[in-house]
């Protein structure tokens, strides 16, 4: 508990979230999951919808906690978000992101990183709904339309000094809009969401990087298609584009490719054994991540969450 | 970078593909019926006895039954039962109110419509309707929260 400001914000959102609406009256699933970085929508994507089961006049919560693992890597998350009224989502979460083999296999002893070091993210969110309602509208195809911040932090430890050889910035924010629609006659739900960001892995590895890598921002844009098996199961598919910012510099370093960053694809399964809880589990393929460590590996595995909602 | 192009082309042309049904379900209206629901409804038997459960249900919701207690449960199940018939693409004829001078005089949030909304989908489950023909029948009825919804 390193960080006031991070309990502070927990504090007021848990508080908002007792004074929340008793009854809260989202149709089931609707209010999607809760993503990696703690807004609602798919896995690694967020959607147009608004997360906890709060509709409009109601004020709802939720909660998350998450583990994925790959060959190399661990990533451990939870955060809390907070439903204004089907309107307004605002939302906390905290990632811990474990790459310990790969560090101790490669000896980064001039860099000073301690053995077992892991790197912290956390990420403060804003989603406000602008148009349109992605459920009942089920005669036309405007689909729900909303805008959304992610503001970053990453605190690496002793990795910092990696990040600042490679000139990335430890924090970022990334903005984006969501277009959402279910296809109610079809029981299928797409999801279109258009980032601008200068993230290095999501934020994990920093963000942009020093000449001849990549410093600005750019535009990435992410998929996701659900379809609807029953009331409460779904199965779904993403792929989240990503920006390369890195390779550039590493392989100016004589690297070769040794910091390429890979686009992102799932596919999961959603369960909600009640209005309450719901269960995420995905298969996961996160491409190269710092594939000079890792022998050039793809990094595929599993994804799994868990998320109470009122 | 012909990979990420190509992934966004073929999403383009699925999208061009969903759109077909689902524009031809608005353009067509209250006029064509999805074919096949009145069927998957059980017919005009099939929706009397699903409405009559249905009715019954929400009558002693304890979200939304107190909406409906001056309202004759025999008339609202036979009322229903036309509108349903009709909009399946049935012989039938609803000739009730339209629904924004039925609902003008009630309080009905979106939590409401949503909560009738399950207590349909329960009411369905009960008649083992399957859940793409639920959702199908939903698709006509859910745009009615317009109308419906009284309070925003």
């Amino acid at each position: 508990m390193k960080n006031p400001r991070w309990l502070a914000v927990s504090a007021t959102l848990a508080l908002a979230a007792t004074v929340a609406h008793a009854d809260t009256g989202k149709l089931l699933l609707t209010g999607g999951v809760s993503t990696i970085a703690g807004s609602a929508g798919g896995g690694l994507t967020p959607w147009a919808v608004i997360g906890s089961n709060a509709t409009e006049g109601e004020v709802g919560f939720s909660g998350y906690a998450t583990r994925a693992a790959t060959q190399d890597y661990g990533l451990n998350g939870y955060g809390v978000a907070v439903g204004l009224h089907d309107r307004v989502e605002l939302s906390l979460a905290r990632q811990d992101f474990d790459a310990s083999p790969a560090i101790a296999l490669n000896g980064i002893a001039p860099f000073g990183v301690t053995p077992g070091q892991h790197i912290q993210m956390d990420i403060v969110g804003i989603k406000v709904k602008v148009a349109g309602d992605a459920v009942l509208n089920a005669d036309s195809w405007m689909p729900q339309i909303a805008v959304g911040l992610e503001h970053k932090r990453v605190r690496p430890g002793s990795i910092g000094s990696v990040l600042d050889f490679l000139g990335t910035q430890t924090s970022g924010t990334d903005v984006y809009v969501s277009a959402t629609k279910l296809l109610l006659a079809q029981s299928l739900l797409v999801n279109g969401t258009l980032r601008s960001t200068n993230a290095n892995q999501n934020g994990l590895l920093g963000f942009g990087a020093a000449a001849p890598g990549k410093n600005r921002r750019s535009l990435q844009p992410e998929f996701s298609v659900a379809y609807l098996i029953s009331k409460n199961l779904a199965v779904g598919a993403e792929v989240r584009f990503k920006p390369n910012n890195l390779q550039a510099l590493g392989a100016a370093a004589g690297l070769g490719a040794a910091l390429r960053e890979d686009d992102w694809k799932d596919i999961f399964i959603a369960w909600a054994p009640s209005k309450n809880l719901s269960l995420t589990l995905a298969y996961v393929d996160l491409g190269r991540i710092v594939p000079g460590i890792t022998n050039h590996r793809r990094q595929t595995g599993y994804y799994l969450s868990a998320q109470v909602a009122f | 970078m012909t990979h990420p192009k190509t992934l966004i082309a073929l999403a383009l042309a699925l999208g061009g593909l969903l759109a077909q049904p689902a524009l031809a379900q608005t353009s067509a209206g209250k006029a064509t019926a999805p074919a096949g629901l009145y069927q998957a409804l059980g017919e005009k038997p099939g929706i009397t006895r699903l409405m009559d459960d249905f009715v019954n249900r929400l009558v002693v919701d304890p979200r939304i039954g107190g909406h409906f207690k001056d309202t004759k449960p025999a008339a609202l199940k036979e009322s229903l039962t036309d509108q349903i018939c009709q909009l399946s693409g049935g012989p039938c004829k609803y000739e009730g109110a339209d629904m924004k001078s039925a609902h003008a005089d009630m309080d009905i949030t979106k939590g409401h419509f949503n909560a009738l909304v399950e207590v349909l989908q329960s009411a369905m489950d009960a008649q083992g309707i399957p859940f793409a023909q639920q959702n199908r029948l939903l698709a006509l009825l859910a745009p009615m929260h317009r109308d419906v919804i009284t309070i925003r």
